[in-house]
């Protein structure tokens, strides 16, 4: 944690402090055992483990299709997951919207996108099994209530314009209203329930769960363990393991605790690693992918990342200890990252970068006020004034900004050959608006591997682990090296549908 | 109806426990519960208090009458927001024995100058 301090300024990372001190009170893990002899305390229809995108879409389909008996555990107080606090991005082909706004698209061509970005090892039967669906998906939302803007967005990575956003600009504009619906329908939500474990039959299939009861999140009270026979069978929509550290850093060394996270406190993994205990195929694990567009001013995905993914195009990054540009402002997430992880004092401790940008150009985003009304960025009415609060060399920054001012005018960008085109007539000039930057850890694209009908494979048998399915962030090898953003939406959603389909149908 | 709780909260106090941690942060606690922990405790003095029992007093709908912000800020309102709407349990972000943050300091800086930390 001490790295975390040389940081100065502010407490760096608030969930952090949250996340590991969770790993240090959790009680010692119950795993998953054999049934034989268990007393059962409770028999459910269907057993949904976590109330994210993935858990409530499953919840609602397999009402829809005639089961009685739904319950939904969620380890934390509050329902909802990282999907909670998501940015309410919804991607998918040949939408109303884009019929109305005369956008070309298809199935094929969103796997296509989707395969590009991730480059070869993506599974393209689940990513067109998803784009497939992706519509049925963003109607359950509708007709649950969620609104979305009147536009549609192309983000990065895909050839058009396919993504919805909530008029909330947040999951929680699709994760309120299907919790709601929920209830409706009858489902039964449990807070404070964590799943610990597996009971398996004699054949290795799932015949229920170890929940524990009563659990307080972070907190040293035990609760306490219930058998709950699970009649069709469990649905793991537990979610990634971004806020885990020891976990993370077991896939990939360089996200120690001194990276961020913008997930909430509850992904953790633990759901997913139980799965591996029971045989579950491990895919991709170590493709991890940090956001470059987070500020350690605020804690998780706060205000700064959209806006810096709005001004990044028209901005210059800078090193605080030359006053030079260090990076493409606009290359891919991972370069990025890892470019702003090397901005470090001449003892080596981390120097947060800072992206520059003129005020007139960024006043435009919606967060520009807010950034500044909640002290996670500051405007400036000169160089001077600027350089003097980051501790900036002057001249050396006169000299970029001149210098990358050129490039506006010319449109080459001779420094890292980033695409100007978006800074057409953009030049930095005063005053200017200022965030800090460090990359935070975003999505984790490994997990257990499924199959298109939400079925957990074996990894010795090959066959499906009889009684257990897995949708959402938990399930890994979709999308392969780099997830496109709006992407994860649909898939939690359809893999939830699917799910629940399945297993109302074995 | 709101006095009617209180005073049912205080009929309790004969039923009081006299092993005491104090409870030191709300002033207005020491009134009404005074030295009766299962006031609050109502599954058990070593347990955690159920996410219910604060609601025998408190009504949500009327804290996020108290606690609303403006039109621009109507979602930062931490008894009606935007991720969790009237739903988050109360020892997310209060607590009487230890100091606690908010929870949405978790992603932001936003300033509740009446929250007792
Ligand atoms: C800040 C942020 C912004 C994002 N923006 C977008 C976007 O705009 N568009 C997009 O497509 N994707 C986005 N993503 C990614 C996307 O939100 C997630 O991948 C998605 O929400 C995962 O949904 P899920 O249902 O799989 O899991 P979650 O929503 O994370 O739900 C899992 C739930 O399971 C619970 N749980 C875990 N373990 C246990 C256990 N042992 N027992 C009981 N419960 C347990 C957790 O507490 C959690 O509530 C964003 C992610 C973040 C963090």
């Amino acid at each position: 944690m001490n790295k975390i301090d040389l940081l100065g300024r502010r407490k760096f990372i608030t969930g952090l402090g949250i996340a590991a001190g969770a790993a240090m009170v959790a009680p010692a893990m119950a795993v998953s055992e054999k049934a034989t002899g268990i007393k059962w305390d409770q028999e459910i229809e269907i057993v949904i483990i976590g109330s994210g995108f993935a858990g409530l879409a499953a919840a609602i389909e397999a009402k829809k299709l005639g089961a009685k008996d739904v319950h939904i555990f969620e380890k934390m107080s509050y329902f909802g997951g990282n999907s909670a606090i998501n940015g309410g991005l919804f991607a998918a082909p040949v939408t109303p919207m884009q019929q109305k706004e005369g956008v070309e698209d298809s199935v094929e061509r969103m796997v296509a996108d989707q395969l590009a970005a991730g480059r070869g090892i993506a599974d393209e039967a689940l990513l067109r099994h998803v784009a497939s669906h992706a519509m049925e998906a963003l109607q359950m939302t509708l007709d649950a209530g969620s609104e979305y803007h009147p536009y549609l967005q192309q983000l990065g990575g895909h050839s058009v314009a396919r993504t919805y956003q909530t008029t909330v600009s947040c999951g929680a504009g699709i994760t309120q209203p299907l919790l709601k619906k929920c209830r409706e329908l009858g489902v039964n939500t449990h807070n404070r329930s964590k799943f610990e474990g597996f009971l398996v039959g004699e054949k290795g299939e799932v015949l229920g769960i170890k929940m524990r009861e009563n659990y307080h999140f972070g907190e040293d009270q035990p609760g306490k363990i219930i058998h709950i026979r699970a009649k069709r069978g469990v649905i793991m929509a537990t979610g990634g393991f971004a806020q885990n550290v020891n976990l993370r850093m077991a896939q990939d060394p360089t996200l120690t605790s001194e990276v961020g996270c913008t997930n909430a406190p509850g992904a953790t993994g633990e759901g997913m690693y139980e799965m591996f205990r029971l045989g579950a195929i491990p895919v991709h694990l170590a493709h991890i992918q940090s956001g470059p567009w987070a500020s350690p001013d605020e804690g998780g995905f706060g205000y700064v990342s959209n806006y810096s993914i709005y001004n990044f195009p028209h901005s210059i990054a800078i090193n605080r200890l030359t006053g030079k540009r260090f990076m493409d402002e606009i290359a891919d997430r991972k370069t990025r990252a890892d470019a702003e992880l090397a901005c470090r004092d001449e003892q080596g401790n981390a120097l947060p970068p800072i992206l520059i940008t003129s005020y007139a150009d960024s006043k435009k985003h919606p967060n520009t006020e807010k950034v500044i009304k909640y002290n996670v960025g500051w405007k400036f009415d000169s160089v001077e004034e600027l350089a003097k609060h980051f501790n900036v060399p002057l001249n050396p920054l006169k000299a970029q900004i001149e210098e990358y001012n050129g490039y506006v005018k010319t449109g080459k960008d001779a420094q890292f050959g980033k695409n100007m085109t978006k800074a057409k007539d953009k030049y930095i000039k005063a005053p200017f608006t200022v965030v800090r930057l460090w990359p935070k850890v975003h999505y984790c694209q490994g997990g257990v591997m499924v199959n298109t009908k939400a079925e957990v494979k074996d990894s010795f048998t090959g066959e499906p682990i009889k009684g257990l399915y897995a949708a959402g962030e938990v399930c890994g090898g979709i999308h392969g090296v780099s997830r496109l953003g709006s992407c994860s939406i649909p898939e939690c959603m359809v893999m939830g549908m699917t799910a629940a389909r399945s297993m109302m149908k074995a | 109806m709101k006095t009617l709780k209180i005073m049912l909260a205080l009929g309790m106090l004969s039923l009081a426990s006299l092993s005491v941690q104090a409870v030191e942060i709300r002033d207005h606690h020491k009134e009404v519960i005074g030295k009766d922990c299962k006031a609050c405790h109502d599954k058990g003095i070593k347990q955690f208090p159920s996410d219910q029992a604060c609601l025998q007093c408190h009504d949500v709908s009327e804290l996020a009458k108290q606690t609303a912000r403006s039109e621009q800020d109507k979602w930062q309102n931490p008894h009606n927001n935007l991720h969790y709407g009237k739903e988050l349990p109360c020892q997310e972000c209060h607590s009487e024995h230890e100091t606690k943050k908010p929870l949405c300091s978790n992603c932001h800086t936003f300033k509740y100058d009446k929250h007792k930390e």
